[in-house]
C-alpha cells in the first residue's frame, strides 16, 4: 500500500512539476521577445531570438499536456459520455483513455527517435541560433512521455476504481474560446 | 472514386473518434494516422514527428500564450466593476438604457482579451446583478452578453485569428486589423437591436436612472482609464508598427500585470493562478493544432484537398455560392464543435478551395470568425452557454432562446461582409499603404 | 509508383512550375513507372524539413534550397557567397566548379542530385540612393542568417531580425529599410509601397535542388532511371531559363510600382567586391579544404 501511495504521490508531483516547467518556460517566451525588441531598438542583435521563443513554445506546450489533462482543460465532445448509462460510460472512458493513451505512446516512441536521429546526424537549426536540435527536442520527448504517463494512468484508475481522476472547471476549460 | 472512398473513411473515423469523446487534438491524430497507414507507403510514425515539432516550436505561435496570459491576469482583477462604474452614466440616456453597458463593456474588453468566454464571464459577473436590480428584462440581458461576448474573437487580439492565421501562414498582424470594424459594426448592429427592443416592447419598464451632471459622468470615467491605457498600448504598438502581434502581446501580459498591481489585486496567488491558467489553456490549443497539422500533411499525401478544390472548381460555383456553402457548413459544424477545433480541422482542405476561387484569405478570416463566433451561442456544443449556464442557472433551451436573436444579426453580418468587403480590408491596406 | 515531390514555394513560382514539368515528364516518359506528384506551397512539408524528410525516406524526392543548411556543413553555403560570381554565367561557372564536391557531401547523405535551378540574382533595397558603403551606415537592414548579419556589419548597417512573414509589415512601418533579396521577392510583396531604390549588385544566386532518396534511386530500373535523368537536364535548363525571364520580369515590375531600379555605382560595386573577398575568406575557413578545391577550380575557369 505504501508502495502504491508513493507512486501516486511521485506521479502527481511529476504532472504538477511539468507544468511548473511549462509557466516558466511561459515567462521565458515573454522575456525572450522583450529582449528581442529592445535589441531591435537599440540597433544591436539578438541572434536566434524568435528560434529561442519558438524552442521554448514547444516545451511550453509539451510540458504542460499532462497537467491540462488533468485539470480538464483538453477539449472533447462530451454529449455521448453525457447521455448513455453509467455502465456504457465506462466503456467508452476505457475506450478513451486506451486509445489516448495508445496515441501518446506512439507519438513518444517515435518522438524518441526522432530526436535521436538528430543527434546522430548532428542536427543543427537552420537560423542563427544554430542550435543543436535534440536539445529542445528532447523536451518533446519528456512532455509527450508524461502525457503517455498520465492517460495510462487515468485508464488504469478508470478500469480499477470505476472512475478518472480529472477535476474539471468550466470557466478555466473554455478560455481558449 | 478512390476520393470518395478516402472522403468516406476520414469522415467516418473523425466522426468516430469525436463523437465516442476521445480529445479532439488526440482524435485528429488518430484519424490522420489511420489516413496514410492506408492511403500511403511512407513512414507514418516520422513524418508525424516531423510536422509536430515543425508546428508545436513556430516562432508565429507564441503570441498565442501571451495573449491568454494577458486575459487571465484581466480576468483576475476588478476590472469589470470599474468598467460598469465608467460606462454607464454615458449609457443610461440611450434608448435601451443600461443594457447597452453588455455590449459596449464586452467591446471593450474584447480589445485586450483574446478569448470570448473570458470577456462574457468578466462583464457578466457584474453587469448581470446590476441590470437584474434595475428590472431590465432577464431574457435580453441574457442574450445580449451570449451575443456581444462573442466579440471578444473577432476585436483584437483573438485567439481563433492567431489560429487561422497560423493555419493559412497569413500575417496575424494584419488578420487583427481587418477585425477591427467588422468588430465595430457588429456592436453597433447589437446595440440597434436593444434599442429597437426598447422602442417596441410593451412591458419595457426599467428603473429610471438618478441624473448624473456632466461633470460627475467624467468623474466616473477615471474608472475606464486603465483599461483604454492597456488598449491604445497593445493595439497602438501594433498600429504604429513597434511591434509585431507577438510582441503587442508581450506588452499586453507586462501592462495587464502593472494594472492588476495598480489596482492591489496582484498578489502571488492570483499571479500564479493567472500563469498556471494560460500554461493549460494554450496547451489545450496546441494540442488541437498539432493534431490539425498532421492531419492536414495526411490529407495532402492522399491529394484529397486538391481533387476537393477541383471538385468545387469544376462545379463553377460563383464565389458567392461557395461563400453560401461554406456558411451552412461551419453554422452545422458550430453546432458540435467549438470554434477553435472547427477552423483548424477544416482549413485543410478549405484553404485550398478558397485560394482556387480567389477569395482574400485575410477577408476568409473575419468571415471565419463570424460564423465561429455563432458556434459560440448554438446548441448543443456552445461556449457562451455552457458559461452563462454556470452563472445564471438558467436552462439551456432558455438561454439560447435568449441568444437567438444575436445569432441572426450574425447572420446578417455575414452577408454585410459579403457586400462590403473593404470593412474587413480597407485598415489593414491602409496601414500598409500609409507608411 | 507515386513519388510524392514536396517543393516549398508556392504553385505559381517558377521553380514549381519547372518542377510540375519534370514531374509530367517523367510520369509520361517512363509511362507511369514512376509517377511524380508535386507538392507545391509546402503543402507536404515546410522548407526546412524537406531535406531530412527525402534522406530518412518520409518522401522519395523533393526540393530544397541547400544554403538554407549551411549551419549544418558550410559547404553548402558555396552558392551565397555575397559579390563571388555577380551573373548568371559566373553562377554557372561555380556550379560547375562546385558540382562534383556538393554531390559527394549529398551522397554521404543518402541523397542523390537530380538538378538545380538557380534564383535570379539578389540584390540591394533601400528606402533611398545609395552611392557608397558609407551612405549605408545606420540603415535598419533585415537580416535572416549568419551571413547577412555578417553583411550588414561589414557595410555599417543595422542588422534587424524580421520574419518572412512578417516582412512587408516591418518595411511599411519602418522597423525595417533595407534587405538583400531578388528582384521576385521585393515583387511578391509589393515593397514599391515602402522603398524606393533597388541595385542590380547580383549579390548572389542561390540553387534550389531536386534530390532522391539515395536507396530509392538504387532501386529503380535503368531504364526509368534514364528518362529521369532526361528529363532532369531538361528541366535545368527550362528552369534557367525561367529564372532568366523571370529576372527582367520582376525588374520591369518593380519599376512599373515607382522604384528605381539600376546597377550599382561604380564606387558602390568596387567597394562591395572587397566586402565580398573578406566573406569570401571567412567561409572558406569554416568550409575547409573542400571549400578550396571549389574556389580554386571556379578561378582556375575564369
Ligand atoms: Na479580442
Ligand atoms: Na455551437
Amino acid at each position: 500500500m505504501t508502495a502504491l501511495r508513493s507512486l501516486r504521490r511521485g506521479l502527481d508531483a511529476l504532472y504538477l512539476g511539468a507544468g511548473i516547467l511549462a509557466a516558466l518556460c511561459l515567462i521565458a517566451i515573454l522575456l525572450l521577445i522583450i529582449a528581442q525588441m529592445l535589441a531591435r531598438w537599440t540597433g544591436t542583435v539578438f541572434p536566434g531570438g524568435a528560434s529561442y521563443a519558438g524552442y521554448a513554445m514547444a516545451a511550453a506546450s509539451f510540458l504542460s499536456f499532462a497537467n491540462a489533462l488533468n485539470r480538464g482543460a483538453h477539449i472533447r465532445v462530451s454529449i455521448l459520455l453525457g447521455a448513455v448509462p453509467k455502465r456504457v460510460r465506462w466503456l467508452l472512458e476505457i475506450w478513451c483513455f486506451g486509445l489516448g493513451a495508445a496515441i501518446a505512446w506512439y507519438f513518444t516512441y517515435y518522438a524518441y527517435w526522432f530526436t535521436y536521429w538528430s543527434w546522430k546526424f548532428n542536427e543543427v537549426s537552420q537560423s542563427q541560433d544554430a542550435t543543436a536540435l535534440w536539445i529542445p527536442q528532447s523536451v518533446m520527448v519528456f512532455g509527450g512521455g508524461i502525457l503517455a504517463i498520465a492517460l495510462t494512468d487515468h485508464l488504469i484508475h478508470v478500469l480499477v476504481k470505476g472512475d478518472h481522476r480529472i477535476t474539471r472547471d468550466l470557466v478555466d476549460q473554455s478560455h481558449g474560446e | 472514386m478512390t476520393e470518395l472512398y478516402a472522403i468516406a473513411l476520414f469522415l467516418f473515423v473523425l466522426f468516430l473518434l469525436l463523437g465516442t469523446g476521445l480529445w479532439v487534438g488526440l482524435a485528429l491524430m488518430g484519424v490522420a494516422w489511420v489516413g496514410m497507414e492506408l492511403f500511403t507507403t511512407r513512414p507514418v510514425g516520422d513524418v508525424m514527428v516531423t510536422t509536430i515539432w515543425a508546428t508545436s516550436s513556430s516562432w508565429t505561435l507564441t503570441a498565442l500564450p501571451l495573449f491568454i496570459w494577458m486575459g487571465e491576469v484581466l480576468y483576475r482583477t476588478r476590472l469589470s466593476e470599474d468598467m460598469f462604474k465608467g460606462l454607464s452614466p454615458w449609457l443610461a440616456r440611450l434608448p435601451g438604457g443600461l443594457v447597452h453597458t453588455n455590449i459596449v463593456g464586452c467591446t471593450v474588453f474584447a480589445a485586450v482579451s483574446g478569448s470570448s468566454a473570458a470577456t462574457l464571464s468578466t462583464v457578466g459577473k457584474m453587469s448581470i446583478p446590476e441590470l437584474r436590480a434595475r428590472n431590465y428584462p432577464e431574457r435580453l440581458i441574457i442574450g445580449t452578453l451570449a451575443g456581444a461576448a462573442t466579440l471578444g474573437l473577432m476585436i483584437p487580439p483573438s485567439l481563433a485569428l492567431i489560429v487561422y492565421g497560423v493555419s493559412v501562414n497569413e500575417s496575424i498582424t494584419a488578420l487583427f486589423f481587418a477585425g477591427v470594424i467588422p468588430g465595430l459594426v457588429l456592436a453597433v448592429m447589437f446595440m440597434g437591436y436593444v434599442a429597437l427592443y426598447a422602442t417596441f416592447s410593451k412591458t419595457w419598464a426599467p428603473i429610471a436612472e438618478t441624473g448624473m451632471s456632466f461633470a460627475e459622468k467624467l468623474r466616473n470615467s477615471r474608472f475606464l482609464l486603465p483599461v483604454i491605457c492597456l488598449i491604445v498600448v497593445v493595439i497602438g504598438s501594433m498600429y504604429l508598427g513597434f511591434a509585431t502581434a507577438t510582441e503587442a502581446a508581450a506588452f499586453g501580459v507586462i501592462g495587464a500585470l502593472v494594472l492588476a498591481a495598480g489596482q492591489g489585486s496582484l498578489n502571488w496567488q492570483t499571479f500564479n493562478a493567472s500563469l498556471m491558467g494560460a500554461t493549460r489553456t494554450s496547451a489545450m490549443i496546441a494540442l488541437i493544432l498539432i493534431g490539425a497539422a498532421f492531419l492536414k500533411l495526411s490529407m495532402g499525401f492522399t491529394g484529397l484537398p486538391r481533387a476537393l478544390a477541383d471538385l468545387i472548381a469544376s462545379m463553377e460555383l460563383s464565389r458567392f455560392q461557395l461563400l453560401m456553402a461554406l456558411l451552412v457548413f461551419y453554422i452545422v459544424l458550430g453546432m458540435f464543435l467549438d470554434g477553435i477545433s472547427s477552423v483548424v480541422l477544416t482549413m485543410a482542405v478549405v484553404e485550398p478551395m478558397v485560394r482556387e476561387a480567389g477569395i482574400d484569405l485575410i477577408w476568409f478570416g473575419i468571415f471565419v470568425v463570424v460564423v465561429v463566433e455563432m458556434a459560440q451561442i448554438t446548441p448543443p456544443i456552445g461556449f457562451n452557454l455552457f458559461v452563462l449556464q454556470g452563472m445564471t442557472d438558467h436552462e439551456m433551451g432558455y438561454i439560447t432562446r435568449a441568444a437567438m436573436p444575436m445569432f441572426l444579426i450574425m447572420v446578417v453580418m455575414v452577408f454585410v461582409l459579403i457586400w462590403l468587403p473593404d470593412l474587413a480590408l480597407w485598415l489593414p491596406d491602409t496601414i500598409r499603404e500609409a507608411r | 509508383e507515386t513519388w510524392d515531390m514536396p517543393m516549398a514555394y508556392s504553385a505559381t513560382n517558377f521553380h514549381s512550375a519547372t518542377g510540375a514539368e519534370f514531374a509530367n515528364c517523367v510520369t509520361t516518359g517512363t509511362m507511369g513507372e514512376v509517377e511524380i506528384v508535386t507538392h507545391p506551397g509546402g503543402a507536404l512539408f515546410a522548407g526546412a524539413d524537406i531535406k531530412r524528410a527525402i534522406q530518412t525516406g518520409q518522401v522519395p524526392i523533393g526540393e530544397r534550397l541547400l544554403s538554407g543548411h549551411a549551419n549544418e556543413n558550410a559547404i553548402f553555403g558555396f552558392d551565397s557567397i555575397p559579390f563571388l560570381s555577380p551573373s548568371f554565367d559566373d553562377h554557372a561557372k561555380l556550379w560547375e566548379a562546385a558540382k562534383p564536391e556538393i554531390e559527394s557531401v549529398l551522397a554521404d547523405q543518402n541523397l542523390h542530385l537530380l538538378y538545380s535551378v538557380p534564383w535570379p540574382p539578389q540584390g540591394l533595397y533601400f528606402n533611398k540612393e545609395v552611392n557608397s558603403v558609407a551612405d549605408m551606415a545606420g540603415i535598419k537592414f533585415r537580416s535572416y542568417n549568419n551571413a547577412t548579419a555578417r553583411l550588414a556589419e561589414l557595410t555599417g548597417m543595422a542588422p534587424v531580425t524580421i520574419e518572412a512573414a512578417e516582412l512587408s509589415q516591418a518595411f511599411a512601418t519602418g522597423v525595417a529599410e533595407s534587405m538583400i533579396s531578388s528582384g521576385a521577392t521585393g515583387y511578391d510583396q509589393k515593397v514599391w509601397e515602402s522603398l524606393t531604390h533597388f541595385y542590380q549588385v547580383d549579390a548572389w544566386l542561390p540553387r534550389n535542388y531536386i534530390m532522391v532518396n539515395a536507396e530509392v534511386w538504387a532501386d529503380t530500373s535503368d531504364a526509368s532511371k534514364a528518362v529521369i535523368e532526361g528529363c532532369a537536364a531538361l528541366a535545368e535548363y527550362a528552369g534557367l531559363y525561367r529564372s532568366k525571364e523571370y529576372t527582367n520580369f520582376t525588374y520591369e515590375g518593380l519599376r512599373a510600382g515607382g522604384m528605381m531600379v539600376q546597377p550599382p555605382s561604380e564606387q558602390l560595386e568596387s567597394e562591395l567586391r572587397a566586402v565580398g573577398e573578406t566573406m569570401t575568406t571567412e567561409w572558406l575557413e569554416q568550409a575547409g579544404a573542400a571549400g578550396q578545391t571549389i574556389i580554386d577550380n571556379y578561378h582556375a575557369m575564369q
